[in-house]
């Protein structure tokens, strides 16, 4: 008894350890955060009480104009109270992901491609029953394209997403440089590069061009609304039936992407920007979101299609919508507030504030912004002219929808990744060669998120 | 001899004025872009020209940050006070004493576990973060869930070990005489003369805690608990960028610290110094 | 039961042996006074520790509703087979050596360039000195934030505008992270910043305790100054210096939060400034990928560890620490 060997506390300490694990093991197979539910449970509910909304603290003007929003559904009816909870944008994802069924809210906001994701995991509910038809049919086709998955709708959308070249006419004009307006009209890419070398003379810093590269090619940012376009326009995709591997790594997406680089000695880094409101460039790709900065440029701001690499200009479309929580007790009370959300009121008050495309059909005919004549008419056309998602790209059509797959998460970090490192000099073969087998990897671990 | 002697010290001050140029300037960028428009912030030499001087970005952080929806900068900071308090002081704790029982006690299996003690100081904790997020996910959102795996501190155990090895033997001999027991000799003896090791382990977990950032960013998605190293990016998600605001807010995140730290230079030093020479 | 006494270093106390009777009626004070902080590290460090490796053994996805799959060793043998993986992984692994290699010595040599400077008694030292150790109260978060504004691409950022201002212009755009030559080194720059002040004070402090008397024979001797410094300050100070070589290298293995934010910023090629752990960080909570991150967790530890065992052992073969 006297004699214990001295490593006997040590290994009871281990043993208690491994004990707490297995523990842990057992915890998070039921119910820790690597399980979903099985499924949507939603109930109907009174129709009365509080529920929780969920959203990105995103812009000072957009968060104001949700707030007022709110305060008039509160006010337009009684029974109803909203309890709103903003997060940081890049915690949001974390955050609903690793909320368990029980804390999920009733409503939540959530960015286009990570809904697929979302609904794999078990994060949200069908809107049909909850949210009225009108407001269904009242989404305009490529909002609707997004937000549907397995052919149920689990999303509305208050506005939709418009990329384009932001022009300075004075600057263009000062070099003598005729713009295109309509998508049919795009430079190809080549046209770009003596566009730019044309305005390298004209601006301050010789540098023309703004990329965005302050928000990071290696996020979403790169996949959606940079590496994306130029992809699509130069005829490839970033999957193809499910895999990446000669279709993420194809010549067509090598030549583009490279071609994309070479403009980076064009590129003002733009970090605080303002590149293009004090006109150290000439040129701005960029979202519908800068509009309401933008604007200040008056009749010398134009919109202008994004370049095209060899199958029209292509942009992206798609962008934060409102769908409800998969586990709601008030599921009657949520889809009143998302019907509130998409009248027209509603989506004119969103919009005014960041300048989106609205994405029901009757607020955007009566748009301010978007149509004919109107100054954004660009950003509304390419709308238009859906082309689905990538497999169904054609010649003509503008906007495409991001991958729809519950594997997205993957596909957006090693596409941002692989654009990232070949905009920094890295071989684009190479970078995306890399990519590809990373996600066709992640797919088949999972065998390619089926149910 | 005078003469070169004189030179000398020129050109010393000369050195140290330059190696302080390289720390302070970032600093004072910091505080000075945070009274500057956002607008002036990045744009070359004259970053750090103060003009245009004003407290709009103060009033925007605090302006941004107004209702219970994205929380109050008081209650971040209140948040980030009580989990970096609790901490401190359970690490200052469970530390010292299992040290001193390490360092002064004998018993069974003592000397394996020290071991393995020594061996826990090298694994960071981001190379456990995710297995622990797997483990403690039903306690997401909760103060204490950001508190308590940081008080038991390997290497905080291993600084006051070192301390307490130097301790005379005689001091406990007397408190024993006295008819002390264990707790009342090391809580009224013990703790008294190693004043300074507390001192270093409390700056060092304060330091570490303060800006924790990976473990939040994990746990935390309601605002009502939510520490400020997480509300940073707020700004910086703005259009254009707030880089003003994100100033303004670093600069209330670090000056309260800064001042402390100024009032406690002193002792700081010395502390640090006591147990460094023991390393 | 005859027990050692526990004195690692030269006893400082008589060496009387006393068993736990010392404490007679308290034989379990010393498990008691232990227990708290063991319990702690045994639950949040070790447990989740265990878990890694069991997790390790896995294909499991965060936040899926699939289970787990018992998949042995195949996560291991893609780190090191999958030519993508453990080319990653290598680079990671190289980014963090070279990080280690370079910044140890040059953290160490410089902790002690600026305590010796410091040491003089100068009037206005405190300031200077309080000036040093200003950048030691910033969170990393704010860090990371500062500097990427100041090495920011093009003429506006402040690096490039400071050596614009000295070179007349001719060296006034570097993009500083954004090219895989200077980024791990602007990490490095920013990480001295943050951090060197305090292995200075560590410095300083065994500066201050070298006999005095030494110098004085030194003097004597007619030994330079510098031949006083190398015969006299270093040996004497060998041992902190080993000390703070030992924390620099265990926390250049751990460097994260930097990288990781930084790297989000502009455009960075991740590759050429990732570490094991943003690498983990990023395989386990960007892709989702649990199974795989706890495989390189456990060997990235087991690295770790070898390095810390002979860093150990040399150190005592040197007759130090």
């Amino acid at each position: 008894m006297m004699t214990i060997p001295k490593s006997t506390s040590g290994a009871r300490i281990l043993t208690a350890a491994a004990a707490v694990s297995i523990a842990a093991m057992a915890l998070t197979a039921c119910g820790g955060p690597g399980t979903g539910s099985a499924g949507p449970s939603v109930e109907a509910g009174s129709g009365e009480g509080t529920i929780n909304v969920w959203a990105v603290d995103g812009q000072a003007a957009e968060n104001d104009a949700l707030k007022k929003i709110i305060s008039s559904f509160e006010s337009s009816q009684s029974k109803i109270k909203v309890n709103l909870k903003l997060f940081p944008s890049d915690q949001y994802t974390k955050a609903v992901n690793s909320a368990a069924p029980g804390d999920l809210p009733d409503v939540l906001d959530f960015d286009g491609p990570t809904l697929a994701s979302f609904v794999y995991n078990g994060k949200m509910a069908p809107l049909k029953g909850s949210v009225s038809d009108a407001t269904l049919s009242n989404q305009t086709d490529s909002i609707k394209a997004q937000n549907t998955v397995d052919n149920a709708a689990y999303g509305v959308g208050m506005m939709n997403a418009g990329l384009a070249l932001w022009g300075n006419k004075k600057l263009l004009n000062a070099a003598g440089v005729a713009y295109p307006t309509t998508p049919e009209k795009a430079w190809t890419a080549e046209e770009f590069t003596g566009v730019l070398d044309k305005l390298a003379t004209v601006v301050p810093g010789g540098k023309p061009l703004d990329l965005s590269e302050q928000y990071g090619f290696a996020g979403e940012w790169g996949t959606c609304c940079s590496a994306g376009p130029v992809i699509w326009s130069g005829g490839g995709t970033m999957l193809k039936d499910n895999k990446a591997s000669g279709a993420l790594d194809s010549e067509a997406n090598v030549k583009s992407l490279t071609k994309f680089a070479s403009w980076k000695k064009f590129t003002d880094p733009n970090a605080d920007g303002l590149a293009f409101t004090n006109g150290r460039v000439a040129l701005s790709w960029v979202g519908h979101w800068t509009y309401p900065t933008y604007k200040a440029l008056g009749s010398d701001l134009v919109s202008i299609p994004l370049p095209n690499f060899g199958k029209g200009t292509k942009t992206a479309s798609g962008t934060f919508a409102w769908g409800m929580g998969a586990t709601t007790k008030n599921g009657t009370a949520a889809g009143k507030f998302l019907d509130f959300l998409m009248s027209d009121e509603s989506v004119h008050t969103y919009t005014d504030a960041n300048g989106a495309p609205p994405a029901t059909k009757t607020s955007l005919a009566t748009s301010s912004l978007y149509g004919p004549g109107k100054q954004l008419q660009l950003l509304g056309d390419q709308l238009s002219k859906a082309c689905g998602t990538e497999d169904k790209i054609n010649d003509n059509c503008v906007s495409v929808t991001r991958p729809v797959t519950a594997g997205y998460p993957v596909v957006t970090d090693q596409v941002g990744k692989a654009e990232a490192a070949i905009y920094a000099g890295k071989d684009a073969k190479e970078a995306l060669s890399a990519a590809a087998r990373a996600i066709d990897q992640n797919f088949a671990d999972n065998d390619g998120y089926k149910k | 001899m005078k003469r070169t002697h004189r030179w000398q010290t020129a050109l010393h001050y000369l050195i140290l004025t330059a190696v302080a140029l390289f720390f302070f300037l970032p600093v004072y960028y910091l505080i000075v872009g945070s009274f500057r428009p956002s607008t002036e912030v990045l744009s070359g030499l004259s970053g750090f020209v103060p003009t245009n001087l004003s407290v709009e970005n103060y009033i925007g952080v605090f302006d941004h940050l107004s209702s219970d929806a994205t929380g109050y900068f008081g209650q971040f900071a209140v948040v980030s006070i009580i989990v970096t308090t609790a901490v401190v002081a359970g690490s200052l704790f469970v530390n010292s004493m299992a040290a001193y029982s390490f360092a002064r006690m004998q018993w069974r299996g003592k000397k394996v576990l020290f071991l393995l003690v020594i061996v826990l100081t090298i694994i960071p904790f981001e190379a456990v973060a995710l297995p622990l997020y797997f483990m403690f996910s039903g306690q997401r959102d909760t103060i204490y869930i950001q508190a308590i795996p940081f008080m038991a501190n390997a290497f905080s155990i291993f600084l006051f070990y070192t301390f307490f090895l130097d301790v005379p033997g005689e001091i406990e001999e007397a408190a024993r005489l006295d008819g002390a027991g264990p707790f009342r000799t090391f809580f009224q003896v013990i703790v008294p003369i190693t004043k300074p090791a507390f001192a270093t382990v409390a700056i060092l977990t304060f330091l570490a805690q303060w800006g924790s950032y990976l473990w939040p960013v994990l746990m935390v998605s309601d605002p009502t608990v939510r520490p400020l190293p997480l509300a940073i990016s707020i700004f910086q998600n703005q259009q254009p960028p707030e880089w003003g605001q994100v100033l303004a807010f670093g600069t209330m995140f670090i000056v309260p610290v800064l001042a402390v730290f100024l009032i406690f230079q002193r002792w700081f030093v010395a502390s640090i110094s006591s147990s460094a020479v023991k390393g | 039961m005859t027990t050692q006494t526990q004195q690692i270093q030269a006893p400082t106390v008589p060496a009387r042996r006393r068993s736990s009777a010392g404490l007679s009626g308290h034989r379990f004070a010393g498990p008691l006074f232990a227990s708290p902080a063991l319990l702690g590290l045994a639950i949040f460090l070790v447990a989740p520790f265990v878990l890694a490796v069991v997790l390790s053994f896995y294909r499991v996805q965060l936040n899926s509703p699939r289970p787990a799959r018992f998949v042995g060793f195949e996560q291991y043998a893609r780190l090191f087979t999958d030519p993508d993986l453990a080319a990653a992984f290598g680079q990671a692994l190289l980014n963090n050596f070279s990080f280690a290699l370079i910044v140890v010595p040059v953290q160490t040599v410089l902790a002690l360039a600026l305590a010796v400077l410091v040491n003089r008694k100068l009037r206005g030292m405190v300031i200077f000195r309080t000036f040093i150790f200003m950048p030691l109260v910033f969170p990393l978060a704010l860090t990371a934030v500062i500097w990427r504004l100041i090495y920011s691409r093009g003429d506006q950022g402040l690096l490039n505008a400071i050596l614009g201002l000295f070179s007349g212009g001719t060296l006034s755009s570097h993009d500083w992270l954004g090219d895989p030559a200077t980024a791990l080194g602007s990490i490095i720059v920013m990480s001295i910043w943050q951090s060197v002040s305090f292995q200075m004070i560590i410095v300083l402090a065994a500066l201050q305790s070298v006999p005095t008397e030494l110098y004085e024979a030194a003097s004597l001797d007619r030994a330079s100054k510098w031949a006083q410094f190398i015969n006299v300050t270093v040996p004497g100070i060998r041992n902190t210096l080993i000390f703070v070589a030992l924390i620099t290298t265990i926390f250049s293995f751990r460097l994260f939060d930097q990288v990781y934010l930084l790297s989000r910023s502009g455009s960075v090629d991740r590759g050429s400034t990732e570490t094991v752990m943003t690498q983990i960080i990023n395989t386990g909570f960007d892709n989702n990928n649990v199974g795989q991150a706890a495989a390189m967790t456990v060997i990235f530890m087991l690295i770790i560890t070898v390095i810390a065992i002979i860093q150990r052992a040399a150190a005592r073969q040197r007759g130090g620490v």
